[in-house]
């Protein structure tokens, strides 16, 4: 079956060679993300350095693939963090958490490196939303 | 102290899983860890992360990232195709690669065999299981008509 993707407008640059994937895709009520950085719009990371900055701009660019499958926050099931050092834990914590107030979705936070060196934090979250 | 196994809810080891197990799946019946290539559950197929290896399960590609991950694929293929699938169906890839250096390698054949519309992915670096593995992808499909 022809897979349902969601490009929101603010990532219109994927997918491209160098990042040959959707920025979501839907089916069954679900939707999944992929794993999403501080990127603009135009494909710029947002708040070099800084992960919270960063922490913060990949959570909008999650929330603009759920609302172009229409779900937000709320309808996320479990999220996966990768940081690229453990000491942007408190950081990225702070800034996450400010998106899940209540009852925040499951999560599992591991250190792993990523695609560039300009990336501190990448986040990816699948929901539920029949 | 031993665990309390007694307390453990039953049904939570019984729970009847829908294992996908492709004939000629060597390295997924070799004792090296205890998994199935694929669990369905409803319309949707959970994968194991498929690795480099052919039926045998020989490492396939040397250190060539970009023919371990041809294998990878077609490993993948070979598990979506015992109910049925394709990489059509294929909604979510996470990729870990050895050497992220390798991004780009892996990319190029990741993004021939998904030209149109490809699934949301993510891709990080980790160790793998074996050090002769430089790719391992596991994916999410969903085999429902809509």
């Amino acid at each position: 079956m022809p897979r349902t993707t969601l490009k929101p407008p603010s990532l219109s640059f994927q997918p491209r060679s160098t990042y040959p994937y959707s920025p979501g895709a839907m089916a069954g009520g679900m939707i999944w993300t992929a794993g999403q950085v501080a990127w603009n719009s135009r494909a710029e990371i947002v708040g070099p350095g800084d992960p919270a900055a960063q922490t913060q701009q990949a959570l909008k660019n999650i929330g603009a693939i759920l609302a172009e499958g229409g779900a937000g926050f709320e309808d996320i099931v479990r999220c996966k963090v990768y940081l690229t050092d453990f000491r942007y834990f408190d950081a990225a914590r702070a800034a996450y958490e400010a998106f899940f107030l209540g009852a925040p979705p499951a999560v599992t936070i591991v250190h792993a490196l990523l695609a560039d060196p300009e990336m501190l934090v990448e986040i990816e979250a699948v929901a539920f939303k029949p | 102290m031993a665990y309390p196994l007694t307390k453990f809810p039953l049904e939570c080891v019984t729970m009847p899983r829908d294992p996908v197990n492709p004939k000629d799946f060597a390295y997924a019946s070799d004792g090296g860890f205890p998994l199935s290539p694929g669990a369905a559950a409803g319309d949707w197929l959970f994968l194991s992360g498929c690795v480099p290896v052919d039926g045998s399960g020989g490492v396939v590609g040397g250190t060539d990232v970009a023919a371990q991950t041809e294998q990878v694929l077609a490993n993948l293929v070979t598990v979506l195709a015992a109910r049925g699938g394709s990489l059509d169906d294929v909604i979510k890839c996470n990729v870990y690669l050895a050497d992220i250096r390798t991004f780009q390698a892996m990319n190029d054949v990741f993004a021939s065999h998904f030209p149109n519309d490809p699934p949301a992915r993510t891709t990080v670096e980790a160790r793998l299981a074996d050090s002769r593995w430089l790719v391992e992808i596991e994916a999410v499909a969903y085999l429902g008509k809509g």
